[in-house]
């Protein structure tokens, strides 16, 4: 199957957007990176709607990371729906986010989050977690064959 | 069998009298005349009870009751005492040794009898503690009703159809209440109940009267001849046992206290003075009355004797040798258990001044001993009445405060319950928010920090060629705050975790985590050479993730102040000592000054700086936190220079238990 090589980014705080970014640049990521700044874009896009509506739907991004805390849909519900959608179900989803609290590991697994990665405040181990996520998830895994609709 | 009774008295009258008595109430009495022929029949096998003189031809009464106390198979023997009333030191010697009941000569046979028969009653008693109720009724019908009654409420019941056989009946089996029919063929309830109260053994039976007629006069008779209490049949069965049950909880109470049981039993009489002609009169007067007289010769006598029994008024002259009515007076009333008993001073003189020294020594009353007895028994009567209404008085007083104290107790509690639950709510309200703030923190304070460190590590990256020397200086420090800051919340977040977290105690190998986290840490520096030294087996009931951090606090600060020795040394153990045992992190680092050693274990503290050794200064915080967490202690010993030793304790908990 043709692999779209598209990362959903969902995050609403542009310095760790663009941190993101730079970091993927620098581990020469060179996917497409889609951005979107709260949880209800992130829905509008995965689901084609809204804003969104004329995207190819076709397309799933290869994996989405997902940041928790989040304006209007917040991260966990955003993961919630996802799971909840037969489109989507099977769509890797990374939780990355500035926290490492216990329930929130939790609660991500347990809503079905495929990987919880806390975003280290070092740069530099920013740059290398970013290196090591689109190796992994955009090299080395596998995914799920696509739905014909 | 019938129970056994030993009598001991070198009298034959007192022998055969007590003996024919005793016979004639069911007993077998075993006659003995001197303490060597009582020995020998209490050798021959245990009787019940023993009536004993104190004084006997070969030896001493008290010290055979001594003798027969000390016996394991006579212990417990009733043993009634026998003594003409001169010998007051016999009586106190006699109820100090363990008699259970002193009586004066000449005695009363028909109250020996009653008193035996009363102790062994006691006895059954203990084995069957069910209440035996006599019915006299002469209605069949009703008394089949009340019978039933009885038996279904768990009561023994006997019965009898008339008044003269309830009399009989109750003499015989002493029943522990009787309830009587107001109407009977021959005697009537009144009457029985009016004998019941004049017959030595039986008066202390509550009595219950039934009528059929709502008469007030016959309510006003009964009370008059003694009855506890009064129900009209029509009201019924179930109202009858209701009272039944009040009068015998009331019977109960009242045989707990000694000085209460007198007030239904023969009154007791103290007469002190040191005239033996006057006493003898005094006695015989009284006696006529049917009071229990004791006498005393001498202040010191009475004094003596108030100790070991309680008496219900006390007859005190005011001119004796020795001690003086004055003074037995001053120390009878400042004596707590006996400062209640009505006290009459007794003297020959008429004059004002001996009446008001009597009375201001504390004396209830004053009388001339040349008034008629008449006008004594009467003013003894007086003064027992008196005390009699203040113990009511007082008992409901008693049970007013009592209840008054229920009811403050009550709502006592009830507040503290309440402001429990408030503070409880408000704790887990002040959890809440820390919960949320720390969730907060955890969140929202890494992101601009993240910020800081991004854009200047990019800076440095990108336009490095743009920035002189001092300019990348900078910026390599701004990085440097940045990840400060981040280490610093992260041991913050940790810290007020460990605080909240449930303690989950597991069985966990100490020694195997002590190892653990060396090896991360000479991973981490694989250039460092350290000697680290772990005992074996060390095993601990304690939450082993909280156990893990804080040994790597205590193993990475020793990893951390050992970095600048040659020869780096760590080594982690346990020792026993007296309170069990003691684990400790030691190492050969930098060491501390013990002046700065109160300030170890505060958040923030740190001994060193941060160019010499980094650190946020929250490690042994949370190491301090985790020990407490379990209940246990931590200290440290060092001396700069030449290492330091953390020790800590953890209290043995319950597996699994949190807390």
């Amino acid at each position: 199957m043709i692999r779209s090589r598209i990362i959903l980014l969902v995050e609403d705080n542009p310095d760790d957007a663009d941190l993101t970014l730079a970091a993927f640049e620098e581990s020469k990521t060179l996917n497409e990176i889609v951005i979107a700044r709260d949880g209800e874009e992130a829905l509008e896009y995965l689901f084609a709607t809204g804003s969104f509506a004329e995207r190819d739907r076709k397309l799933m991004p290869e994996v989405v990371l997902l940041d928790l805390k989040l304006p209007k849909v917040d991260g966990l519900e955003v993961l919630r729906r996802v799971r909840a959608d037969e489109r989507t179900r099977r769509l890797p989803v990374v939780v990355l986010t500035s926290s490492n609290e216990e329930r929130d590991i939790i609660r991500s697994y347990d809503l079905g989050a495929n990987s919880f990665v806390q975003k280290p405040v070092d740069f530099g181990q920013f740059m290398e977690a970013a290196r090591q996520l689109g190796l992994y998830w955009l090299v080395l895994n596998q995914l799920a064959p696509a739905r014909r609709f | 069998m019938k129970p056994g009774v030993l009598i001991v008295d070198d009298s034959l009258t007192v022998r055969m009298d007590l003996a024919e008595a005793f016979e004639i109430a069911g007993l077998r009495p075993v006659l003995c005349a001197t303490a060597a022929e009582a020995r020998a029949a209490l050798s021959r096998g245990p009787v019940d009870v023993v009536i004993l003189d104190v004084l006997l031809p070969d030896g001493d009464g008290v010290a055979l009751l001594k003798e027969i106390r000390e016996s394991a198979s006579s212990r417990s023997t009733a043993v009634i005492m026998l003594s003409t009333e001169a010998e007051v030191k016999d009586r106190i010697r006699g109820l100090q040794t363990g008699a259970d009941e002193y009586v004066g000569k000449p005695y009363e046979t028909a109250f020996v009898v009653a008193r035996a028969r009363e102790f062994l009653r006691a006895r059954r008693d203990s084995l069957d503690d069910r209440k035996r109720v006599l019915v006299i009724e002469d209605s069949a019908t009703f008394r089949n009703e009340l019978t039933d009654a009885l038996d279904s409420a768990g009561y023994v019941t006997l019965t009898a159809v008339s008044g003269e056989e309830g009399l009989y009946k109750a003499a015989d089996q002493r029943p522990d209440a009787i309830v009587v029919d107001g109407i009977l063929p021959g005697i009537d309830g009144a009457i029985v109940i009016r004998r019941v109260r004049l017959d030595a053994a039986l008066r202390g039976i509550p009595c219950l009267l039934l009528t059929a007629s709502e008469d007030r006069n016959s309510e006003l008779r009964a009370l008059d001849a003694g009855a506890d209490a009064f129900v009209w049949k029509e009201e019924g069965v179930a109202l009858i046992l209701a009272r039944l049950a009040a009068v015998l909880r009331g019977a109960g109470s009242r045989k707990l206290g000694e000085e209460a049981v007198s007030l239904l039993g023969p009154k007791t009489i103290l007469a002190v003075d040191d005239s033996p002609t006057y006493l003898q009169e005094l006695a015989y007067a009284l006696r006529g009355e049917e009071y229990d007289v004791i006498l005393a010769r001498s202040g010191e006598e009475a004094i003596e004797l108030l100790a070991v029994q309680s008496v219900d008024c006390i007859l005190l002259d005011l001119l004796m040798p020795g001690l003086g009515g004055e003074e037995t007076c001053r120390r009878i009333k400042s004596a707590q258990i006996v400062r209640e008993v009505p006290l009459i001073m007794l003297t020959a003189l008429e004059d004002r001044s001996a009446m008001i020294q009597g009375l201001s020594a504390g004396a209830d009353d004053y009388i001339s001993k040349s008034s008629e007895f008449e006008v004594l028994k009467a003013r003894v009567r007086a003064q027992m009445r008196r005390k009699q209404f203040e113990d009511e008085n007082r008992h409901i007083r008693e049970e007013l405060l009592r209840k008054e104290m229920e009811t403050a107790e009550a709502r006592a509690a009830r507040e503290l319950a309440e402001t429990r639950a408030a503070l409880v709510d408000e704790l887990e309200r002040k959890n809440k928010e820390l919960e949320a703030f720390s969730y907060s923190v955890s969140h929202d304070l890494r992101a601009p920090l993240r910020g800081i460190d991004g854009f200047s590590q990019i800076l440095l990256r990108d336009y490095s060629e743009k920035l002189d020397a001092k300019g990348r200086s900078h910026l390599v420090r701004v990085r440097a705050a940045a990840q400060r800051m981040g280490e610093l919340i992260d041991d913050l977040l940790q810290l007020s975790r460990i605080g909240r977290a449930e303690l989950s105690r597991t069985r966990i190998d100490v020694s195997r985590i002590g190892h653990a986290v060396l090896t991360d840490l000479s991973t981490n520096e694989p250039d460092r050479k350290v000697e680290c030294r772990v005992q074996d087996d060390l095993i601990l009931d304690a939450d082993g993730q909280l156990i893990k951090v804080a040994l790597e606090n205590l193993l990475g600060n020793a990893w951390k102040f050992t970095s600048k020795v040659a020869a780096a040394k760590i080594e982690f153990g346990a020792e026993q000592r007296s309170g069990g045992t003691v684990y400790f992190v030691r190492d050969n680092g930098a060491g501390f000054s013990m002046g700065h050693a109160d300030k170890l274990f505060a958040p923030f503290q740190r001994l060193h700086g941060s160019a010499e050794f980094p650190g946020t200064g929250i490690g042994l915080a949370t190491v301090h936190r985790i020990v407490d967490r379990h209940g246990g202690q931590i200290w440290a010993e060092s001396t700069v220079g030449q290492g330091a030793t953390f020790y800590l304790t953890i209290s043995p908990g319950r597996l699994g238990g949190t807390s």
